[in-house]
Parts: C-alpha cells; sequence; structure tokens
C-alpha cells in the first residue's frame, strides 16, 4: 500500500484485478435500479401528462434563452477576434449515470458507469445540469470513481462571475455541502450570494462552468483572511446523470478515434 | 471440488458468502448509515477462519483483502494486510472463540474488528487520503460486534445445510 501511494505501477494491476470485481458494483446498484423501475411503472397518466407539460413549458424557456446565447456567442467570438484571443472551444459531452458511491464515510467519491472502454481518464471534469461536480480520479475497465468537489482532496480555481476575483475553493471535511475559498484577503470584493465559476487557470478543469454560491462571509479581525463558506450549486447527493466533459484537444482526438459504436458525444447545444 | 476422502467440500459456500459481503460492504446507504455500517467481509471472514481454520486461512484473507481494496478504492493492500492480520489472530483463538459464550465471542469481534480499523485510520491519515480528526470510525466495529451473532448463526445453518467442510 505503502507503493500505491507513492509510486504508479500499481495502478495496472489494479486495473485488472478490477475486472474481477466489477460485477460487484453492478450488483450492489441493483436494489436502486429495481425501485426506479418500479416507480416509473407504477405512475398514473395524469403524473406523466402534468410532467410532460413542464417539460415542455422548460423547453420553451431554454429555447428562448438559446436564442439569445447564439447571439451572444457569435458576438463573443467578434470580440476575441478583434483581440486575436485564442477561439473558446465546444466542450463535447457524454452521458454517465451514477452508480454508486465511496463506502468510506470520510470521503467523498462516487463510482459511475463509463471507464476506460469509453475513454475516460484521469482527471476528466465531470458536471450534472446545475455545475461542476467533480473530476475523474481513477479510471477501472468499465468504471470509473469521481473526486467530488467537495471531498477535502479536492481544489478547485474559481472565479467571481460579477468581477472576476480568483481564488481557490476547497471542500471541507465536515460537510458534504460546503466548500471553502481559501486564503482570500479580507478585503476581497466577495460578497454573500456572489456565483462562481470555474477558472480555467489549472489547465484541467475548463472554464466558465459554475461552481457555487458564497453563503457566508466572515471577516474576522484577528486573521489576515476571510471565513467564506460556498454551496456548490451541482446537486451532489441527488443526481444520477452525470456529464463527462472531453475537454482537452487530445481527449477528444482519442475519443474522436474510437467512437465508432459508442455513443456519440453531444455538444452542449445537441449539434454537432 | 473433492478433496482426499472424495466428499464435496462444497468451498463455493465460502466464496459466495463472501462475494455477498462484498455487495453489503459497497451496497449504497445514505450518508448517516455509512458510519454504523458493519464491517461485512472482516465479519464472514472471521466466521470461517473459526469454523474451518483448515479452509480459511492467511493467504484467503490476503486474496480476500486485496479485492476488497479494489472494491472499495481504498490503497491497494489496504485491507489486505489488515484483513490478513484479523485471520491471523483468528488462526490464534479459534479454539478458545468457539467455548466463547455469544457475549464473550460478540466483545473478541469488537476488538478484532475495532483493530483492524484502527490500523486502516492510521495509515489513511498518513497518507492523507483521512482528514478526519475523531473516532467516530470505531462505531463501524460496535455494529460489527452487534451483529456478530446473527451473522454466526446464518453462516453456521449454511455451512450445516450445505455440507462445507
Amino acid at each position: 500500500m505503502f507503493a500505491d501511494s507513492r509510486f504508479d505501477y500499481l495502478g495496472r494491476v489494479r486495473f485488472y484485478i478490477a475486472i474481477v470485481v466489477t460485477p460487484l458494483h453492478l450488483v450492489a446498484d441493483l436494489p436502486t435500479r429495481a425501485s426506479e423501475a418500479f416507480h416509473s411503472f407504477f405512475r398514473t397518466r395524469e403524473e406523466l401528462e402534468a410532467e410532460n407539460q413542464r417539460l415542455q413549458d422548460e423547453m420553451l424557456m431554454l429555447q428562448f434563452k438559446l436564442q439569445k446565447l447564439d447571439h451572444l456567442e457569435a458576438e463573443n467570438q467578434r470580440l476575441d477576434e478583434l483581440l486575436k484571443a485564442s477561439a473558446t472551444v465546444d466542450d463535447a459531452a457524454v452521458r454517465a449515470q451514477l452508480i454508486g458511491e465511496s463506502s468510506d464515510p470520510f470521503s467523498k467519491r462516487v463510482i459511475i458507469n463509463k471507464g476506460s472502454n469509453e475513454g475516460v481518464y484521469v482527471g476528466q471534469p465531470v458536471v450534472d445540469a446545475h455545475g461542476l461536480m467533480g473530476q475523474v480520479m481513477q479510471v477501472e475497465p468499465l468504471l470509473s470513481w469521481v473526486l467530488l468537489i467537495t471531498d477535502p482532496l479536492h481544489n478547485t480555481p474559481v472565479q467571481v462571475n460579477r468581477n472576476g476575483v480568483r481564488a481557490i475553493a476547497a471542500g471541507t471535511p465536515d460537510s458534504l455541502h460546503q466548500l471553502m475559498l481559501e486564503n482570500v484577503p479580507s478585503s476581497a470584493d466577495i460578497k454573500v450570494g456572489d456565483e462562481l465559476v470555474t477558472s480555467g487557470l489549472d489547465q484541467r478543469l475548463p472554464a466558465g462552468y459554475p461552481v457555487g454560491v458564497v453563503i457566508s462571509v466572515k471577516n474576522d479581525g484577528s486573521q489576515s483572511f476571510a471565513n467564506i463558506r460556498v454551496t456548490p450549486t451541482a446537486q451532489l447527493d441527488r443526481s444520477r446523470n452525470v456529464l463527462l466533459l472531453y475537454s482537452s484537444p487530445e481527449a477528444k482526438a482519442a475519443r474522436a478515434a474510437q467512437k465508432n459504436g459508442a455513443a456519440a458525444p453531444l455538444s452542449p447545444e445537441g449539434r454537432q | 471440488m473433492v478433496d482426499i476422502s472424495g466428499k464435496a467440500s462444497n468451498v463455493w459456500v465460502i466464496v459466495l458468502s463472501l462475494v455477498f459481503a462484498g455487495v453489503l460492504a459497497i451496497v449504497p446507504v445514505p450518508n448517516w448509515l455509512e458510519l454504523w455500517r458493519p464491517d461485512w467481509i472482516a465479519l464472514v471472514l472471521i466466521y470461517w477462519v473459526i469454523a474451518l481454520p483448515h479452509r480459511v486461512g492467511v493467504v484467503s484473507a490476503w486474496i480476500v483483502g486485496v479485492l476488497a481494496d479494489v472494491l472499495e478504492g481504498t490503497l491497494l493492500g489496504l485491507h489486505a494486510v489488515v484483513l490478513t492480520m484479523t485471520a491471523y489472530i483468528g488462526l490464534k483463538l479459534y479454539q478458545r472463540l468457539r467455548m466463547f459464550t455469544p457475549l464473550q465471542q460478540s466483545l473478541t469481534i469488537l476488538m478484532l474488528i475495532g483493530t483492524g480499523q484502527l490500523v486502516i485510520f492510521w495509515v489513511q491519515a498518513a497518507t492523507g487520503q483521512n482528514t478526519a480528526d475523531n473516532l467516530a470510525f470505531i462505531i463501524s466495529s460496535i455494529t460489527s460486534a452487534l451483529l456478530w451473532p446473527l451473522v454466526f448463526v446464518c453462516l453456521r445453518f449454511c455451512r450445516r445445510s450445505f455440507h462445507v467442510s
């Protein structure tokens, strides 16, 4: 175990042993799947109609927003070209499903049902419909482990949407639903309600994905740093469907190379 | 599998019970219950060590431990070392353990699994995998001890009905 924590070469061993134990993860997920199937089987027509109506309304709203977004994107690109800035890439994404979580009560990791067979790689960003969830920390043939942003081992470089102030959001050991901004001077312009997005400065997580909302700012006179708490926008404990982002060009190429047969990656707007 | 006397020893029952324990060890439960989850793999392994010391020993414990490490995503070798240690103490104690009353057995199990949890906690703290600073991890060895009589009765029933030897 010393070797595993310090060196890399046991990764292959773990990779192959994982083939043997993967079925256990699938079996352990069966009760949840069964209850989901049970619920979807015994739904009334009215419920389904109501849901259909709600989804259609939602889609209308989203399409309305998308119209404006298209316009803004084009404008942004023009401005970028004027400034000679590098064009921002559209991230490709693949849907994955949560099938388990770490049984260690002190760490916040989850298991998703895509592994190296789908081209998942270590460090790959994982988002849900509302924001950044975490990144892939370990890849097995059919599964991978995702480290959530609230794990005390995870640090996310973030930026305040309002004014661009940069900071690092770290997970907290005590709570599943909180992040802390580390080493932010008391004078920094961060207020309760500020939205934080990824800054992309780590060259790993793509820039611009929502991370969280500031819920409390405490300025203790005796300390030089402010105590800022953030609640993640992603539904870390509820999302079952997540998206794996293929953001780096190499990863995209690797993905495109083995795409035949697997599910095609969809761009955020659903057009290629 | 056929042993020297030509009778089937039904080792698959042991393997199946360990697989079942593995599933119980990773089945998703609410967060507050996570702390109370007993160490199923260790419980089942200890039972087989006590019941069939000639079948299940240190080597099988090591193999089960490596598989448990991959299953739970812990450091490769962590559970292997801990379960090997547990099985070794179990092998030393099995003659006495068989004579014990259920209460005495449960207390011994508490010590055995508690020691294992402590070693896991030490290693994880030393490698920075665990940042908790309290003794909450001990709770799982208490639930393990409380569930031991149940595990014992169930597995003894399995062993007798399938003539595992």
